[in-house]
C-alpha cells in the first residue's frame, strides 16, 4: 500500500526527482573522473533505466501515443472530421436510442425510495389481469407484512368538471398516495393519511398543475373554493407541483381519494364488489425485503382469500411484482421491443464502424512509408499496433463526445415533443455516459482492431478485409432499409385500407351502469330507451350494444396456437344488430337471436386457420359448460386489436348480466358532426348521476396511427442516414482504388480496351460484397421482421413491395456510387499519366 | 580492462549492508563495495541508480540532501526501519542458500 503511494508520489514529482537523480549522477561522474575511471556510459538510458524500476513506463508510452496520434489526426483534417462524424452518427444513435430507454426503465422516479416501489398484478396460467378488487386490496393491505404501504389507483373515465362541455380526466387514489410518494404541494396540502382516510371526510380533490395553470387561471386562492364534479361539490385542497412524478407515468387533472368515490359515482357498489377489477395496486416493501420474498408471502394470502371468497380469486392465481420504481412498469413484452431496436441501431453502428474501418485502411496505405521508418528504426510490431490503437482511441473519445451531444440534443427534442413528465431531464445520467464509453469502446475494437492489424503486419493484400467491411455496410445498410419500407407500407396501410368496421363514422357511448349500481333489469331499460331516443337523432343511421367498445381503453384477450401459428383472440359480447350497426360484413351464417347462448360468431381469418378447407357452420368450439357453436362468420374486424394482423375476433350474444357493462355504438349516416352533444343531452335526460364516456372514433383512430407514423419516420430516417453513410463509403472506396491503380488504368486504355472492361477489371473485387451484403441483409430482415407482425397493421412482414422498394433503393445507389467514381477514370488523360513514372 | 565481477543479484543485499553503517551517497557506496572486497566487485554505474530506485519504491532506503565530502551538495542514502528489517531476512536467506550451494558443491 505504501509502495502505491511512492509510485504515486514519484509520478506527481517527476521533474524534481529527475534533477536530483541527475545531480546524484554527475557527482558520481566527477568522482570516478577523479578517480581516474571514466565509465562512461550512456547517462539518458541509465536514467531511463531507473525510471523504469518506478513502473509508470506505460504511462509515459500511452502519452507519447496520444500526442503522436492527436498531431497524426489534425493533420489530415478531412479524414478526421468524416470519420468523427460518421462515428458520432452511428454512437449517437445509440446512445439516443439507450436514453430513451433509460427514462423510461432505468432512472429511478424523484421519490424517496424509489426502488422499494412495486406493482403488483394478478396472474395464473390462463389468465392475466392489471387489476384487482378494491376489496381484495384492503385484504391484502391489511394482512401483508412484507409491505410497508399499499396503493390503490382507480381509473376512471374523464369526469364532467362544473359545466364544462369537455370532460376532464380524473383517478381516484388512495389517501397515502402522495404521502407515500414525498409529494410536496404547490398549493395548499395534498392527501393526508391522518387526516383524510375515513369515509366521513368531507369531499376533498387536488388539481393538477396543468389544470390549475389552465382552467383556474393559476389562482392561488382556488384552494378551499368548492368546485363541482359530476354536479357533486368538493373542496380543492392543494395543486400537485410542476414537476410532480406519478406512478406509472399517469396524469389525470383531478385527485380524488379513493374511500369518496361512491360519493362522486353515485350508487356505485365498486368498493365493496369482490368481483369487480377496479383498482391497480401498487406497494412499498419493507426495508430490506427482496421482491420475491413479498411475493411467497402475498402467495400465501392468495390461497388464504380464495378461501375466503372464492369468487375474487382464480384458479393457482398468484400476485406477480414488477419495479415500480420507474416512468413506466417494465413489462416482460417489452424488453421484446427493446431487443428489436438495440438490433436496429446497432445495425448503423455497424455501417459506421465499417464506413470508418475502410476510411482507415485507405489512409494506410499512404502512411506505408512513415511506418516502415519506424520499424526500420527499431520499433516493434507491438509498438506500432499499439500506437495505431490509441489513434482508433481518440477518433473514439471525438465521435463519444460528438455522439453523446447529438444524443443529448435529440432527446431534448423528444422530450418537448411529446409532452413528456417535467421531472425528466435530457441531460445525460451517469448510465447513459457509461453506455456511451461501453459502445465506444465496442466500435473502437471493430474499426481500430483489424486495420491496425492489417497494418502492423503491413500486408499488401488488403483486398479481403476491404470486402468485408463494404459488404458488412451493404447487409446493415438493407436490413434497416426493408425495416423502414416495411413501416412505410404499415402506415400507409393503416391510413387508406379499411379496418374492417367504418370507423370513420362511429361514435361509441360508454355509460358504465355497472359502476352507478344499476341492476341488469334496470341497465337493460336504460340502454333500450337510450338506443330509442339516439335513433332518433338525425343523421344516425344504426345503433347497437357491445362490451368492449372499438378502441376501447379495455379489452380482454388471450393467446392461442393454432396449427403452430399464433393468434391472438379477442372476445367480445354484442347485441345482434351489432354487425349491421358496424358495418362489418356477415361472409356466412347468420346473426345472433336476442340472447342466444352457446352460439359464437367467429371473424373470417380465425375460422380459416381453424377449419381450413371447411365450413365453419355448426363446428364446436370450447367444452364442457362453455361449448358453443358457431353460427356465423364475420369479417375480419380488428376493433380491439388494431394493428395485429393476427388478431382473431370472437363474438357472442350479450346475456342480460351483461347488460349493466354494454356500451352503446352509433354509426351516423355522414360526418358524425354533432351526435356526440345530443347523446349527452339524452344521457342526461335519462339519469343525471350518470356520466357515459362519448368518444368520436375518427379521432381516436388518427391518434393511434400518430405512434406508427412517427416511429416508421424515424425507422427510415435511420435507414437514409445508413443508406447515405454506405454510398458515401463506397464512393470513397472506389475512387481510392482508382487512384491506386491509375496507371494500369491508362495501359489498359492505351492499348485499347474498351470502357466496360476497365471498369469491370476496377470494380470487380466490389461485385461479391455487394451481392452478398444483399443477401445476407435480406435474409436477416425476412427472419427478424417476423416479430414485426403485430405492428405491421396487415401487411406480411415478407411484403414484396417493401423488400423490392428496399433492395432496389440500395442497389441502385450503390451502383451509383460505384460507378460514378470509375467512370471518371474514362476520362483521364492517358497520356500525361503514362509520363508520370 | 577491469577484471573485476558485477554483483548483480546480491547488489541490494550488498547496499543494505553498507548502509548499516552509514548514510552514503552514491558513488560512496559503489567505492565502498570495491574497496571492502578487495576490488573484486565493480559496481556500474547503470546497475547502482536503478536498484537504488527500486530500494527507494520498495521504501528500504530513503534519500537526503547533504553536503559530500567535497563541498558538494549531494543526496546522502539512508537505511529506513523497514530497510533493517530487510536487511536481516535477507542476510538470514543468504546465508541459507550459500550453505546449500556449498553442501552441494562438496557432495556432488
Amino acid at each position: 500500500m505504501r509502495e502505491l503511494f511512492r509510485r504515486i508520489s514519484f509520478l506527481l514529482h517527476r521533474g524534481r526527482l529527475n534533477t536530483e537523480l541527475q545531480s546524484d549522477m554527475e557527482f558520481h561522474r566527477e568522482m570516478a573522473a577523479r578517480a581516474g575511471r571514466n565509465n562512461f556510459g550512456n547517462t539518458l538510458r541509465m536514467r531511463e533505466q531507473a525510471y523504469e524500476a518506478w513502473g509508470w513506463t506505460w504511462l509515459d508510452r500511452l502519452y507519447q501515443d496520444l500526442r503522436y496520434g492527436t498531431r497524426i489526426l489534425v493533420r489530415a483534417p478531412g479524414f478526421t472530421l468524416v470519420a468523427v462524424l460518421v462515428l458520432a452518427i452511428g454512437i449517437g444513435v445509440n446512445v439516443s436510442a439507450f436514453s430513451l430507454f433509460d427514462m423510461i426503465a432505468l432512472k429511478p422516479l424523484p421519490v424517496p425510495d424509489a426502488d422499494r416501489i412495486v406493482r403488483l398484478e394478478r396472474r395464473s396460467p390462463e389468465n392475466y389481469t392489471s387489476e384487482m378488487a378494491y376489496p381484495s386490496f384492503v385484504f391484502y393491505r391489511d394482512h401483508a407484512r412484507t409491505l410497508s404501504a399499499a396503493i390503490a389507483v382507480m381509473g376512471v373515465p374523464p369526469m364532467q368538471l362544473e359545466d364544462d362541455v369537455a370532460a376532464t380526466s380524473a383517478s381516484f387514489v388512495t389517501v397515502n398516495y402522495f404521502s407515500e410518494l414525498g409529494t410536496r404541494a404547490a398549493y395548499g396540502r395534498m392527501f393526508d393519511p391522518s387526516m383524510d382516510a375515513s369515509p366521513n371526510t368531507p369531499p376533498e380533490v387536488v388539481l393538477s398543475y396543468g389544470l390549475w395553470q389552465r382552467r383556474f387561471g393559476s389562482d392561488p386562492n382556488v384552494i378551499g373554493r368548492v368546485i363541482h364534479i359530476s354536479h357533486k361539490p368538493a373542496t380543492v385542497v392543494g395543486v400537485t407541483p410542476y414537476a410532480f412524478a406519478s406512478l406509472g407515468d399517469q396524469h389525470p387533472d383531478l385527485w380524488m381519494p379513493i374511500v369518496q368515490q361512491p360519493y362522486f359515482i353515485e350508487r356505485s357498489t365498486v368498493l365493496q364488489d369482490w368481483t369487480n377489477s377496479s383498482v391497480r395496486m401498487w406497494g412499498k416493501l419493507m426495508p430490506g425485503v427482496r421482491a420475491q420474498v413479498a411475493e411467497q408471502e402475498l402467495r400465501s394470502l392468495t390461497d388464504e382469500l380464495r378461501k375466503q371468497h372464492p369468487e375474487a380469486v382464480w384458479d393457482h392465481e398468484y400476485i406477480q411484482s414488477s419495479p415500480g420504481g420507474h416512468l413506466e412498469v417494465v413489462q416482460p413484452e417489452l424488453y421484446r421491443v427493446v431487443a428489436m431496436v438495440a438490433v436496429l441501431t446497432l445495425l448503423i453502428l455497424v455501417v459506421a464502424c465499417a464506413n470508418v474501418g475502410g476510411l482507415m485502411l485507405a489512409r494506410a496505405v499512404t502512411r506505408q512509408h512513415e511506418i516502415g521508418i519506424r520499424i526500420a528504426i527499431g520499433a516493434g510490431r507491438g509498438r506500432i499496433f499499439r500506437q495505431l490503437c490509441t489513434e482508433s482511441l481518440v477518433l473514439g473519445a471525438l465521435a463519444a463526445m460528438a455522439g453523446l451531444t447529438l444524443a443529448a440534443m435529440v432527446a431534448k427534442l423528444v422530450l418537448a415533443e411529446i409532452d413528456a413528465p417535467k421531472w425528466l431531464s435530457a441531460m445525460p445520467d451517469w448510465r447513459v455516459v457509461l453506455f456511451t464509453v461501453a459502445v465506444t469502446l465496442f466500435a473502437t475494437l471493430f474499426f481500430g482492431l483489424m486495420p491496425a492489424l492489417q497494418i502492423a503486419r503491413q500486408r499488401q493484400q488488403k483486398t479481403i478485409a476491404r470486402q468485408i467491411l463494404v459488404g458488412a455496410q451493404i447487409a446493415a445498410s438493407s436490413v434497416l432499409l426493408i425495416v423502414a419500407a416495411l413501416l412505410v407500407r404499415a402506415t400507409e396501410h393503416a391510413f387508406y385500407t379499411d379496418p374492417g368496421f367504418g370507423y370513420q363514422q362511429l361514435v361509441t357511448v360508454d355509460p358504465q351502469l355497472g359502476h352507478h349500481g344499476y341492476t341488469p333489469a334496470a341497465a337493460r331499460a336504460y340502454l333500450e330507451q337510450m338506443q330509442t331516443r339516439v335513433r332518433a337523432i338525425p343523421g344516425v343511421a344504426a345503433v347497437s350494444l357491445v362490451k368492449f367498445p372499438p378502441l376501447g381503453h379495455i379489452t380482454a384477450n388471450s393467446s392461442i396456437e393454432i396449427r403452430g401459428r399464433h393468434l391472438m383472440v379477442y372476445p367480445n359480447s354484442v347485441a345482434p344488430d351489432f354487425f349491421r350497426a358496424m358495418a362489418i360484413p356477415l361472409r356466412m351464417g347468420r346473426t345472433f337471436y336476442p340472447g342466444e347462448k352457446h352460439a359464437v360468431i367467429l371473424s373470417e381469418s380465425f375460422a380459416r386457420r381453424q377449419w381450413p378447407g371447411e365450413n365453419p357452420l355448426g363446428q364446436a368450439v370450447g367444452d364442457g359448460t362453455d361449448k358453443a357453436t358457431v353460427v356465423g362468420v364475420a369479417g375480419d374486424a380488428h376493433i380491439n386489436g388494431l394493428s395485429d394482423d393476427d388478431a382473431a375476433e370472437e363474438y357472442w350474444a350479450a346475456q342480460p348480466d351483461d347488460m349493466p357493462d354494454m356500451a352503446v355504438v352509433i354509426r351516423s349516416a355522414g360526418d358524425p358532426g354533432t351526435i356526440a352533444q345530443d347523446v349527452k343531452a339524452i344521457s342526461a335526460s335519462l339519469d343525471a348521476s350518470v356520466f357515459p364516456e362519448i368518444r368520436t372514433l375518427k379521432a381516436v383512430y388518427l391518434d393511434n396511427l400518430k405512434l406508427i407514423e412517427q416511429i416508421a419516420g424515424i425507422v427510415t430516417l435511420v435507414g437514409l442516414a445508413a443508406l447515405t453513410l454506405a454510398a458515401v463509403g463506397l464512393v470513397g472506396l472506389v475512387a481510392f482504388v482508382v487512384t491506386q491503380r491509375t496507371r494500369e488504368i491508362a495501359i489498359r486504355m492505351a492499348l485499347g480496351a474498351r470502357p466496360a472492361a476497365v471498369l469491370s477489371a476496377v470494380l470487380r473485387q466490389f461485385r461479391w460484397p455487394l451481392i452478398i451484403g444483399l443477401v445476407a441483409g435480406t435474409a436477416f430482415a425476412g427472419f427478424g421482421s417476423k416479430l414485426l407482425r403485430v405492428g405491421l397493421y396487415g401487411v406480411s412482414n415478407l411484403d414484396p413491395a417493401s423488400y423490392l422498394v428496399a433492395l432496389g433503393m440500395l442497389a441502385l445507389i450503390a451502383s451509383l456510387a460505384m460507378l460514378i467514381p470509375a467512370a471518371r477514370t474514362l476520362r483521364l488523360n492517358v497520356a500525361s499519366i503514362l509520363h508520370h513514372e | 580492462m577491469p577484471n573485476s565481477l558485477s554483483p548483480a543479484g546480491a547488489l541490494p543485499l550488498l547496499i543494505l549492508r553498507v548502509l548499516n553503517s552509514e548514510p552514503l551517497h552514491g558513488y560512496a557506496i559503489a567505492q565502498r563495495i570495491h574497496v571492502l572486497s578487495s576490488d573484486v566487485l565493480a559496481v556500474e554505474e547503470g546497475l547502482l541508480y536503478p536498484t537504488l530506485q527500486k530500494m527507494l519504491l520498495k521504501g528500504w532506503v530513503e534519500a537526503k540532501w547533504g553536503i559530500s565530502e567535497t563541498n558538494r551538495k549531494v543526496r546522502f542514502y539512508r537505511l529506513t526501519p523497514k530497510g533493517k528489517i530487510q536487511l536481516e531476512q535477507e542476510l538470514a536467506s543468504y546465508g541459507r542458500i550459500t550453505h546449500a550451494i556449498q553442501e552441494v558443491l562438496r557432495t556432488a
